[in-house]
């Protein structure tokens, strides 16, 4: 279990008091404070760190509950600390990296704004640079809003990607996409001319192409990542969300060196050795 | 005829009623099947008219002449009621059937009761699933409906479906199914891929309309452009704008060339501006065009562009203008030539300035439907009022989808279109700040309103100039929008505001509410003033046991009632369901290890005819 939940939890449940006192103790802006207040849910049938939370939740909530059906005229600020055991469904709410400018409220909360999945990602995948310019780095408060996926997401996941015959890596943040599809795409975008660019240079062809068949096989180049076992693997086989819990970075090699990948890990290896 | 059954409304863009069924045909139509294979004495029960066949023989064949003019779902249901004879003859002609949740009854129910049907449309998920609020595997499933409406309409042509979960195999089985299959139009489903797509595209020959619409499509790595047929297609509209897949763009070609009775096309992002412009010049005769990417391939050319503006203005009859997915805003300007036919107009994925904007929208005098991001900002909504007077429909989305975000609309763009759009009947509107005097005044000025709909995206936010909450707004809305069916409440609320809804919110059909109310009062004003409610969908407001109690009245007559993160306890849940056995009271997201614990995290309940469902996943416990 996460050290940090083991922290969590016994304070957590030292903070329900009896009385209506606490919700004034509420309207901090002690991001620790709030941290400690943030109840996240997991997935139903999650793994033993969401069981936790919910033992947490029920308690707190039978509380609020009973302390609810006491009272019938709420304040403001008592509105938002109940929202904000309530705020969170099937993902946790963030937690380190957030903290609110203008409002005490916590975290982003799922599904709100209600704004469907698709229409989230314009800040990241639009080519356009007019208009409120959202870059890369404020996707860390989209990740739980209004996407599909319902299983927790880490904020900002942005990890390395390296191709073959480019020199220069990039990052990616995986949390801003939703499929491989959306990531190959992505890949794309990223490399593409910065491979035609590289081509340019070494005598061949400067034309920019699209970077395509990433996810089959088919295309010139493959999609493979390192795992958190340190394993090389082809990106593709399981769930997104797998996928994305337990990518460490990414690499996109010549399909036809596929063979040869299997001793990728090796001539790497031997490269930090010789450093 | 039930008492109780209200008269139903139409909605705004959904036309939901309550399900072709209602409690009381279903006893009739279980009696009248049983009659058919009868015994003489019950079908002499059964007619009214009975003893002498001629007469009913000639009423049924007037009957027949006269009903297959009904196309309204409303009126069909209430001919149905007349009499037995009526209810069967209407069930012979009725060849369109609307199913506003799959799980209202089970497919058999649908094809024992309706013999000719030839167009379904089907819904399953409830909306707030579309914000992670439900998790993935509910159900929703179309695969019993496939395959019971396989045997049963082999002469079936069109499905419309929203929010179902379909599988490349359903696709496969629809297309060999149904040799005359027409439509098939699918909205924000998910649960197949491009194979399925292919497998549509190549075996119905005689399809009209493939529209893909916000779902979510698998990339097999199927070409499945070149999956069409050869030789003339009967397409109508093909849209694929939420198609993640690259397109085999020669394929593409071809087939638009070959398609001479297209108008409505909408391309999806890998589509590129060149490629878009070849396909213009192909087919002028386009009525609706969704543009794809409108950005380059390649990198900007040194040759001589193409001249993007006349291929537009070859397009004299494109009046719907949609796509600009990943704008280069350079080449806005080529659409300038269309503008003055335009009535819809959707810039939703294309983060346009004010400045970009302004000349655009000065030329869109006949616009009625107008989709777009908030970064057109108060000015452009000005501009927007300024020129679309003819305006009916208006969607604002948040660029920046996040509650601290900046906001670059506010009260002063909402109050401009009020004045400037008199004829508003729908408006969607994201905002991070908002005054009850725009929304009141919005009331005041657009008394056509049925979709009023105002996101205020922090949550609780009162009215930013006078820091009172957003009940006065919200109250003038539902008192002076007399023709109000759709409403969707944000900031903050108190019970006020709530009251004020069950005192006028007459015709409200869908209410959606988060973060609101101070108690149980608020949702019991709702329950017991709106008669018209179908669909109510809360999250996070302090309504408890109570407040659900309140409703009991009611939920026979509603569509369905989802709450989730309200303070509910599983024992009234129970009881509810105890004391409605025709209520289906889901409760999703219990956890499996504590079965004892009372509180729930969703409610989802819905009235059925046939008892709760047999595809329930493990999250879900129905009571």
């Amino acid at each position: 279990m996460d050290p940090r939940n083991r922290e969590i939890c016994p304070k957590l449940l030292d903070l329900i008091p009896q009385g209506r006192k606490w919700y004034q103790e509420e309207k901090i802006n002690n991001t620790d404070q709030e941290k400690k207040l943030e109840l996240r849910l997991g997935p139903p049938g999650g793994d033993e760190d969401q069981s936790t939370m919910k033992k947490i939740n029920i308690e707190t909530r039978n509380n609020m509950k009973q302390q609810q059906q006491q009272q019938n005229i709420k304040k403001e600020s008592e509105d938002k600390s109940f929202h904000c055991f309530n705020g969170n469904h099937f993902s946790p709410s963030n937690k380190t990296t957030y903290v609110p400018q203008k409002r005490t409220a916590p975290g982003p909360v799922v599904g709100w704004p209600p704004v469907r999945s698709f229409r989230k990602n314009l800040a990241s995948t639009s080519s356009s640079k007019l208009g409120n310019e959202s870059s890369h780095g404020d996707q860390i408060n989209k990740s739980d809003g209004g996407e599909k996926q319902v299983e927790p997401k880490k904020e900002g996941m942005f990890v390395k990607i390296n191709m073959d015959s480019v020199p220069i890596g990039r990052k990616v943040d995986l949390n801003a996409y939703n499929s491989y599809e959306q990531l190959s795409f992505a890949v794309d975008k990223l490399f593409r001319g910065l491979l035609a660019a590289q081509r340019d240079i070494s005598g061949g062809e400067g034309e920019e192409k699209p970077i395509i068949g990433l996810l089959d096989g088919k295309g010139e180049f493959t999609l493979t990542y390192e795992d958190n076992e340190g394993d090389k693997m082809l990106v593709g086989d399981v769930p997104w969300q797998m996928f994305v819990s337990s990518v460490k970075r990414l690499r996109v090699i010549k399909s036809s060196e596929i063979s040869s990948s299997l001793t990728f890990g090796c001539s790497k290896q031997e490269k930090k050795i010789r450093h | 005829m039930t008492q109780d059954r209200t008269e139903m409304s139409e909605d705004d863009d959904d036309n939901s009623q309550s399900p072709p069924l209602d409690l009381r045909s279903a006893a009739i139509a279980d009696h009248c099947s049983s009659s058919s294979s009868s015994t003489p004495n019950k079908s002499r029960n059964c007619m009214a008219l009975n003893s002498q066949t001629f007469p009913d023989h000639v009423l049924e064949n007037v009957l027949e002449n006269v009903l297959q003019f009904l196309d309204s779902r409303c009126d069909r249901n209430a001919a149905s009621l007349v009499c037995k004879s009526w209810w069967r003859v209407e069930a012979l002609t009725r060849s369109e059937v609307f199913i506003g949740n799959c799980y209202a009854l089970s497919p058999t129910r649908l094809t024992q009761r309706f013999k000719r049907v030839k167009s379904l449309l089907l819904k399953g998920k409830p909306r707030f699933a579309d914000f992670n609020l439900m998790p993935p595997d509910w159900g929703a499933n179309f695969a019993p409906w496939v395959s019971t409406m396989a045997k049963a309409y082999p002469w079936l042509e069109k499905v419309d479906l929203k929010r179902m979960f379909v599988t490349d195999d359903d696709l496969a089985l629809l297309a060999d199914s149904f040799p005359g299959f027409k439509e098939l139009i699918l909205v924000c489903c998910e649960g197949f891929g491009t194979s399925g797509i292919a497998i549509v595209a190549n075996k119905c020959r005689k399809l009209k309309v493939l529209d893909l619409i916000e779902s979510e499509v698998t990339d097999d790595g199927v070409d499945w452009i070149s999956c069409f047929p050869e030789g003339v297609t009967s397409l109508e509209s093909l849209a694929f704008d939420c198609v993640e897949a690259p397109i085999n763009f020669e394929a593409l070609e071809g087939l638009v060339g070959r398609s001479p009775f297209l108008k409505k096309l909408r391309l999806n992002r890998l589509v590129s501006l060149e490629e878009l412009h070849r396909l213009l010049l192909g087919a002028p005769q386009l009525t609706s065009l969704g543009t794809g990417s409108f950005s380059h391939d390649n990198a900007p050319q040194s040759e001589q562009e193409p001249d993007y503006a006349a291929a537009f203005r070859a397009c004299k009859s494109v009046v719907c203008l949609s796509g600009f997915r990943d704008l280069m805003p350079e080449y806005l300007p080529s659409i300038l030539p269309v503008c003055s036919n335009l009535t819809s107009l959707n810039f939703s994925y294309a983060n346009i300035s004010p400045d970009m904007f302004k000349p655009i929208i000065h030329n869109c005098h006949r616009l009625q439907v107008f989709w777009a991001l908030d970064s057109i900002c108060d000015e452009g909504l000005q501009a927007v009022a300024a020129t679309c007077k003819e305006l009916r429909e208006l969607r604002i989305f948040p660029f920046d989808p996040r509650e601290e975000s900046e906001g670059p609309v506010s009260e002063l763009g909402l109050q401009a279109i009020s004045e400037g759009c008199r004829n508003l009947e729908s408006i969607l509107y994201f905002c991070q700040r908002m005054t009850n005097a725009a929304v009141i005044a919005m009331s005041e000025n657009c008394p056509e309103l049925t979709v009023f709909r105002l996101c205020i995206m922090g949550r609780h936010r009162p009215d930013h100039v006078t820091g009172k909450p957003m009940d006065e707004g919200f109250g003038a809305i539902v008192k002076n929008c007399k023709k109000l069916t759709r409403l969707a409440i944000s900031g903050l609320l108190t019970d006020q505001a709530f009251r004020y809804m069950g005192e006028h919110g007459k015709l409200i059909r869908t209410l959606s509410v988060a973060f609101a109310g101070d108690s149980d009062m608020a949702l019991r004003h709702v329950l017991e003033g709106c008669p018209r409610l179908q669909k109510l969908e809360i999250r996070d407001s302090p309504f408890g046991d109570v407040a659900l109690r309140c409703g009991m009245h009611r939920y026979y007559n509603m569509r369905f009632v989802w709450m989730s993160a309200c303070p509910l306890s599983k024992g009234c849940c129970k009881d509810v369901a105890r004391a409605m056995p025709n209520l289906v009271v889901e409760v999703i997201g219990s956890d499996d290890d504590d079965d004892n614990r009372d509180y729930v995290e969703t409610l989802y309940m819905y009235r059925s005819l046939d008892g709760p469902r047999n595809d329930v996943p493990k999250f879900v416990t129905i009571l």
